[in-house]
């Protein structure tokens, strides 16, 4: 029980040991900067968590991310209203992670493979649709997104709540999570129950191309600009905070709590190292050195119990 | 004496695996090791084999105490285990797997393959083994596998081997091959340590047989002392009379009738029919098509023609799903790998098929899950600590009965039953069929595959015999195992063990 709140207790003691050591760090200000910093890995990492639950990965997310914040905020550029370019921008997302999806169940290809190639095409078709140009005129109004609060507390938390809420209902309590659990843990035992494999496979990713969408918008909004090169690299942060919440790569495991304080954990790292003045060069390698120890550390757990 | 294990413990977390486990072991002597599933067999011969450590108890190996802390250690001391689950490289040769980890060298590290290759024949044919030093280890059947699990203990030099359940998945013939090489291995003056389920087969290649019981060794003994009955008696702490009667039910209603059903070149013009309230058992050799049967009557490979009725009604079955529609079930061979979601809870693997009927409103309703799960863990008595227990972690014959309450939550009518009681203890055996018994009884058509003849014949009320992918013959209830054998296999046609697939 110990190992399972590890990294739970990792959150608490580095929040504590920022306090303590950063006079700056417990200001509303960084506080807010840290959670609108770490939105955007946050809700892709939420839609991760689901697809290496159901035993996939999608390597895409990041180039999906900037594929639909482009999207979105050209579709502002032309004039259509703020909730119609985040519409775009959603609907992008999911269409890319649909792709995603029928791909893997329909060519029976290794979703690592599949969404390798899909990072290549989308940031290709991205770049292509822009011209490798940013694209700046957009309304004003839309900055709320990323830079707004409500009730004192940054509008983007109240979103990655509502949606790390539903993410959780979903695993937990209906059969679309269910099926993503079994499906996972084994996909041949799953095959023969009689769950459509292929339909909750290609959902899964369908879901994760809406968040990534939405993440694409947040980011859109934080830089008032559809930037075609956005979220490289994002990928593997995401896969991260889900590895440090205990998801497996083999599927069948993971859990959206999990997955929320693995985002926090890096990026209260990243916040932490800023503040104390660390190199970010070192961050990279600290951040990269925390993944191996987490995932060890749950092996342990898992091995313990297994035999 | 070769080898001693004394008061061997051993624990995992709060479970005592191994209480007190002792085992004596000389050169030239085959010892059968029984016991039921749980029963620490498996415990101790990984202490052997260095793959766990014992908590207390002492390994006296050529008469001085020894420690294995890895498989290599005890590899080095000459004990090498066969396993059940073939742990060769599948994309290796056969050569190459036998020295795998000692290729012989050539200066500057090179390996030779050329020697390797010859080595490998030669030990190949000195021991007449129908294998080819060249062949991929992929394309190998189990049996074959097996082999060459062999050959590389001999290679190593070992002077003890641990088959664990060799026969398990092997065909009749396949079954006499690993015989014959048991007792050529004690004709060597290797000491051999064997494992097995199935009782049939201890007279045939036992010296001394040592029983465990709970983590305990409870009987050891020369075999020609010790009669079959007692030693069941020793595995299970229980007498154990009339091992798996049915009695015959008059049937109902014809539940599943298949017509003309192909799929060359497995299958060929299969007719069927099973009723209401009884069991078909369907024999045959390895490779006879039985499994092929049940994967395409599920759905699950695709079928050139042929119709299947389900309860009067034409269905179409092109996956398992429209297989679940029609109701039917499958339960698969293979447990952990087609059978179970082992990672998951046993009470979402018992709801699996069916959350329809626990959802509304789109959500699952965990109360009324939860209260599903405990039914049927007390009406199969599935020996479990609690619903949120891994399936993975329930013993074999636990898991089964997991797999069929699966099916009985869904109301299924028709069950495929591939193998039910394979590799699962005799006391659990038992119970299985008593469920089948009960399915039956509850109006359910049950076709059953079983390679164990002598519990096919008790539990079937019909034997259906296939060949090659057809069906050879239907025999009545009371038929003689001598009678399936003959229409299984072709009079004087004396199969070849066949070791590639």
């Amino acid at each position: 029980m110990i190992q399972r709140l590890l990294p739970f207790l990792t959150l608490i003691i580095l929040f504590v040991a920022l306090a303590l050591a950063s006079p700056y760090f417990l200001t509303p200000a960084n506080l807010s900067s840290v959670v609108r910093q770490t939105a955007v890995i946050n809700t892709m990492a939420l839609g991760m968590t689901m697809i290496i639950i159901a035993g996939g990965i999608d390597l895409s997310v990041g180039a999906i991310l900037a594929f639909s914040g482009l999207l979105g905020a050209m579709a502002m550029q032309a004039g259509m209203p703020i909730w119609l370019g985040v519409a775009t921008g959603l609907l992008a997302g999911a269409f890319c992670g649909l792709i995603n999806g029928l791909l893997t169940v329909r060519l029976n290809i290794n979703p690592f493979i599949v969404t390798l190639g899909t990072l290549g095409i989308l940031r290709g078709v991205t770049l292509i649709i822009s011209n490798g140009l940013p694209v700046h005129r957009i309304p004003p109004r839309f900055a709320f997104l990323g830079e707004g609060s409500v009730l004192g507390v940054p509008f983007v938390l109240w979103l990655l709540a509502l949606c790390a809420i539903a993410t959780h209902v979903i695993l937990e309590h209906t059969r679309l999570g269910r099926y993503a659990f079994a499906i996972g843990s084994n996909p041949d035992a799953a095959f023969y129950t009689g769950i459509p494999v292929g339909f909750y496979t290609a959902a899964v990713y369908t879901i994760s191309g809406l968040l990534c969408g939405l993440a694409g918008m947040i980011e859109a909004s934080r830089l008032m600009t559809g930037q075609p090169t956005a979220g490289q690299g994002y990928e593997l942060q995401v896969i991260a905070a889900v590895v440090i919440g205990g998801g497996s790569l083999r599927g069948g495991e993971g859990s959206v709590p999990g997955t929320l304080v693995g985002a926090f954990i890096m990026g209260l790292l990243s916040n932490g190292s800023d503040l104390l003045g660390i190199s970010p060069y070192l961050q990279q390698a600290i951040i990269g050195a925390i993944i191996i120890v987490a995932v060890t550390l749950d092996e342990l757990r898992k091995r313990r119990f297994a035999s | 004496m070769l080898l001693e294990l004394r008061h061997i413990q051993k624990r995992f977390g709060g479970v005592t695996a191994l209480r007190n486990g002792n085992l004596a072991v000389d050169a030239g002597e085959v010892h059968l090791l029984l016991g039921e599933n749980g029963a620490g067999k498996s415990t101790l011969m990984k202490t052997l084999a260095g793959l766990y450590l014992p908590d207390s108890g002492e390994i006296l190996w050529r008469g001085t105490p020894v420690r294995f802390r890895t498989p290599a250690e005890a590899a080095a001391a000459g004990i090498a285990m066969v396993h059940q689950e073939s742990l060769l490289a599948p994309h290796l040769s056969v050569a190459e797997n036998i020295f795998l980890g000692r290729e012989p060298r050539l200066p500057a590290g090179f390996v030779s393959r050329r020697r390797m290759m010859e080595a490998a024949t030669r030990l190949i044919e000195e021991h007449r083994f129908p294998l080819q030093a060249g062949w991929r280890v992929q394309k190998l059947s189990p049996a074959g596998r097996q082999l060459v699990e062999i050959c590389r203990a001999i290679q190593h030099g070992s002077s003890l081997l641990i088959f664990d359940e060799p026969t398990s998945s092997l065909s009749e013939s396949e079954t006499a091959e690993v015989f014959r090489i048991v007792r050529e291995l004690r004709a060597r003056n290797l000491a051999v340590i064997y494992i097995t389920h199935r009782l049939e087969e201890l007279r045939a290649v036992g010296d001394r047989v040592t029983v465990l019981r709970d983590g305990e060794t409870v009987h050891s003994g020369n075999l020609s002392d010790t009669s079959t009955p007692e030693i069941i008696r020793h595995m299970v702490g229980r007498e154990f009379s009339a091992l798996y009667h049915r009695e015959p039910l008059p049937p109902g209603e014809e539940l599943l009738r298949v017509e003309g059903l192909s799929r060359p070149p497995l299958l060929a013009d299969i007719h069927l029919k099973v009723r209401a309230g009884e069991v078909v058992g369907l024999a045959g050799l390895v490779g006879a098509g039985r499994t092929e049967l049940c994967r395409a009557l599920f759905g699950i490979d695709p079928v050139a023609q042929g119709a299947v009725h389900v309860a009067g009604r034409r269905v179409r079955i092109r996956n398992p799903r429209d297989a679940v529609r029609a109701g039917l079930a499958l339960i698969p061979e293979d447990r952990q790998r087609t059978g179970l979601a082992t990672r998951l809870p046993l009470s979402q693997n018992i709801t699996a098929a069916n959350l329809g009927a626990l959802t509304r409103f789109g959500f699952i309703r965990g109360a009324a899950e939860r209260r599903v799960a405990g039914d049927f863990i007390s009406r199969l008595r599935i020996r479990a600590d609690s619903p949120a227990q891994l399936a993975g972690r329930l013993s074999g014959g636990n898991q089964q009965k997991v797999a069929i309450a699966k099916w009985l939550f869904r109301q299924a009518r028709v069950f495929l039953f591939d193998e039910p009681a394979r590799g699962i203890d005799v006391g659990a055996k038992a119970e299985v069929f008593a469920v089948m018994d009960e399915l039956a009884r509850a109006g359910a058509a049950i076709l059953m595959v079983s390679s164990e003849l002598p519990e096919l014949l008790q539990v079937a009320d019909r034997i259906v015999v296939m060949r090659e992918g057809r069906i050879a013959a239907e025999l009545p209830r009371g038929s003689t195992q001598e009678d399936v054998m003959r229409h299984a296999m072709l009079e004087n046609a004396g199969p070849k063990p066949e070791l590639r697939s």
